[in-house]
């Protein structure tokens, strides 16, 4: 590396040498982010790793539901050139399966098994992907898709708490809060003139 | 790699069996309030232990229980809308004072769903709400888990634990900054200061508002605020434009001219500067195309009615009476004396703030509905009264206060001596061309009386007329009221000094000087104070405190007072006036006569 070539610069020239990269944005001096399709992460994390970009520091996904895809996100650091690299590429949201990278960053396994249980993604050849991490005895779709209904799910879970307490005030005046509120929700329907 | 354990491996925790525990006695962890709870319940049984208990204090930014100071809780709702766990309701509380930017409601917090994430204190606009460093509390009643939260907790005052500081904040504090013209650039021409904001400002203006609502009851229109801000946050400049008119049928002029109380009733501007409502109003409006303003307005919103009104004067009354009339399906007729329709909009306020293009896209629209304009016709002269009465269902008068107050002081009834109301139309006729700069006689040095908003737009025109006959200007301006006090926008007097007008605050203006029939000046006493004991104005002078400032013309600006000539006699003997208006019931009925109503 030359010195007037930027760390950002230099991660650009290896990965768009060698690979077709889908989308390339650069964050900021200190973070790139390379879109890349499927077949591609691991060669170019094999790369990367040994370019000097040793440690996995995190590994999740992104819940495009509008386009019925998942993102996965590698991101990968160098102790030696201060760079965070994001690997990311698009899972068919319905069939969400991507082969392990345990042979490359052994530190994979318990973000694959977490982003299998938070989105359901699987991962062929982690042998644990499978097994449960944090959630327990969960019982719904994973919780952090995006068509996850938390206050379905807790309306289910949970009983609900009536309170018998009455802290209202009104001094036996018409209440201002009920009016307040039924004009906000009509002021909400002009945006159409009244129409759905 | 793996150890090799043997039977006696565990064996090694007898170490521990001699040392001292770590536990923490129940004594010092829990307070006094639980003491009858828990010797009720038989946890603890000696009563003097309890007494005696030291509870030891938790750390910095513990997140206890809250408290919220209600003298400043302004009620805004803001905990609640971010509450992850919805557990803060607000509760209508009507024995509280109702103010100005003040809802009569507090939280309660349900802390069976609190998770004490803190949320809700560093979003807080008014900082009240914080959490102590009380963390213990229990109780057989599952009901008192709800809790409304007091400056006090359960009565007693108590350490501050996690309160909101610069970088746990969640409030955008500081406005979106908006282009304004340079005060060398603006003196010398009329252009328009404020150059409104952009689709990205706007946008991040947008974002700060936290949807309290609170601002819509200063509105004097109660436009729906929170509503068409959020409709510019998600680029639904129709929507946004949709719900401005259902209040507001003249919002080019009020997002430029307003006095803009929402603002001041802003919730953000308890603690930082308030979102710019006037400005992202007149976003929406500037940035509405016109075939926007086809689509919405050939929307069929009410039956025709058979039924036809007049209205007098084409002012903001009238036109907005007009507007609401055609939207019901009256037919409306709007007579004005003048060649222009708009009234003070169009004669009044000078074009620097309010430009022509803002009025009459805001005309257009109410024309485009099918309002008939009959302009250059003054009722009284070249219609009258009575036609009207016998033409029209039902009459409606919307005619301003144009006729300069008078002085009442030696001099004051002297040719150089102008009324605002006299002065201000030919400025806006200048701008538009209709008459020269040598037919509007400013003089080198004048004096302004007055310090409310008309004041300071004499002055400031005045000032601009100077600039462009003479290069240089020369305009002083008096009031009654202190500096920190005046009527004025603190826009202007902000532009205004920023133009270089003198300001004399604070002084009361007791004789015209005029040398050789002409006007040298104007002598002021200090003003002791403006209104007397019962409220009513009656100012007192300090005579000791005597200055007599230059100026070859004084302007009065000191109130307007309204023509009611065109009202024929007879009828003018039905009418009831109060302070210079005619006496109307809630809904602008006139008494005796129905067919009659002001606005």
């Amino acid at each position: 590396m030359t010195n007037s070539m930027s760390n950002t610069e230099f991660v650009t020239n290896l990965v768009e040498n060698q690979y077709k990269v889908l989308k390339t944005e650069v964050l900021d001096q200190y973070q790139i982010a390379f879109e890349v399709k499927k077949e591609d992460v691991h060669s170019i994390l094999s790369l990367l790793k040994t370019s000097g970009w040793i440690q996995l520091s995190y590994l999740s996904a992104v819940d495009w539901i509008k386009d019925n895809e998942f993102e996965v996100v590698y991101i990968v650091f160098n102790w030696d050139k201060a760079v965070h690299i994001q690997i990311r590429t698009r899972l068919d949201r319905e069939s969400a399966s991507i082969n392990s990278v345990l042979p490359i960053y052994p530190g994979c396994k318990y973000y694959e098994r977490e982003a299998h249980e938070f989105f359901g993604i699987k991962f062929p050849g982690n042998p644990d992907y499978e097994k449960q991490l944090i959630l327990e005895n969960w019982d719904d779709i994973p919780p952090l898709r995006k068509d996850f209904d938390p206050r379905q799910y807790s309306d289910k879970k949970f009983s609900h708490m009536e309170y018998k307490n009455d802290f209202v005030n009104k001094d036996g005046k018409v209440s201002k809060q009920e009016a307040r509120e039924k004009r906000f929700s009509d002021a909400d329907k002009l945006r159409t003139g009244g129409k759905k | 790699m793996n150890k090799q354990y043997s039977i006696f491996t565990s064996w090694r925790h007898f170490k521990h069996l001699f040392k001292k525990p770590k536990t923490i006695p129940f004594t010092s962890i829990f307070t006094k309030k639980n003491m009858n709870y828990l010797n009720n319940n038989s946890i603890i049984r000696s009563k003097k232990k309890v007494e005696m208990s030291n509870p030891r204090t938790a750390g910095d930014n513990q997140r206890g229980f809250h408290t919220n100071d209600w003298e400043v809780c302004i009620g805004c709702g803001t905990c609640e809308e971010i509450c992850p766990t919805e557990a803060i309701t607000m509760v209508e509380r009507l024995d509280i004072k109702d103010e100005e930017g003040k809802l009569q409601q507090r939280p309660t917090i349900d802390y069976g769903r609190c998770c004490f994430c803190a949320l809700c204190v560093d979003i807080c606009t008014s900082d009240s709400l914080k959490m102590s460093k009380e963390y213990i509390y229990s109780h057989e009643d599952p009901n008192a888990f709800e809790l409304m939260p007091e400056a006090l907790w359960q009565g007693h005052a108590v350490e501050e634990g996690w309160v909101k500081d610069k970088a746990s904040n969640l409030l955008d504090l500081e406005r979106v900054h908006m282009e304004h013209e340079s005060p060398d650039e603006r003196k010398s021409s009329f252009i328009e200061i404020v150059r409104g904001y952009s689709k990205e400002y706007a946008k991040l203006e947008a974002a700060r508002c936290v949807e309290c609502g609170i601002c819509t009851g200063s509105c004097p229109v109660q436009m729906h605020i929170p509503a068409y801000i959020k409709a510019i946050f998600e680029d639904d400049i129709e929507g946004g434009l949709r719900q401005i008119y259902e209040t507001n049928p003249l919002p080019g002029v009020c997002g430029r001219v307003c006095t803009h109380n929402c603002e001041s009733a802003c919730a953000i501007a308890v603690k930082g500067e308030a979102i710019a409502i006037r400005w992202l109003k007149r976003y929406i409006i500037d940035s509405a195309p016109n075939d926007m303003y086809e689509k919405i307005l050939m929307e069929p919103v009410s039956e025709v009615v058979d039924a036809r009104v007049a209205v007098v004067g084409s002012g903001p009354a009238g036109l907005g009476a007009a507007y609401y009339l055609r939207v019901m399906g009256y037919e409306v007729d709007v007579y004005e004396e003048k060649p222009l329709t708009g009234g003070v909009m169009r004669y009044g306020i000078p074009a620097y703030r309010l430009p022509d293009s803002a009025i009459n896209k805001d005309i257009d629209f109410i024309e485009k509905i099918g309002v008939k304009m009959i302009v250059n016709t003054r009722v009284g002269k070249d219609i009258t009264m009575d036609k009207l009465e016998k033409d029209y269902d039902a009459v409606f008068l919307g005619t301003g206060f144009f006729k300069p107050r008078s002085l009442g002081i030696p001099g004051g009834d002297h040719k150089d001596v102008i009324g605002a109301m006299t002065f201000l139309p030919q400025v806006r006729d200048y701008e538009r061309g209709v008459l020269k700069l040598e037919d509007i006689d400013v003089a080198k040095s004048i004096v302004v009386i007055g310090g409310g908003d008309v004041a300071f737009d004499v002055a400031r025109s005045a000032t601009r007329l100077q600039m462009l006959k003479y290069g240089k200007s020369d305009v002083k301006l008096t009031s009654l009221e202190n500096e920190d006090q005046l009527p004025s926008s603190d826009d202007e007097l902000f532009e205004g000094s920023e133009e270089g007008i003198e300001l004399f605050c604070g002084n009361g203006p007791q004789e015209v000087m005029i040398k050789n029939n002409k006007v040298t000046g104007l002598r002021l006493w200090k003003c002791l104070c403006i209104f007397n004991e019962t409220g009513s104005f009656n100012p007192e002078y300090d005579k000791e405190c005597e200055q007599i400032i230059e100026g070859q013309q004084i302007y009065i600006a000191i109130g307007q007072s309204p023509d009611y000539e065109y009202i024929p006699e007879s009828l003018q003997g039905k009418l009831q006036f109060s302070r210079g208006k005619i006496k109307a019931g809630e809904f602008g009925q006139v008494e005796y006569t129905p067919w009659l109503f002001v606005g």
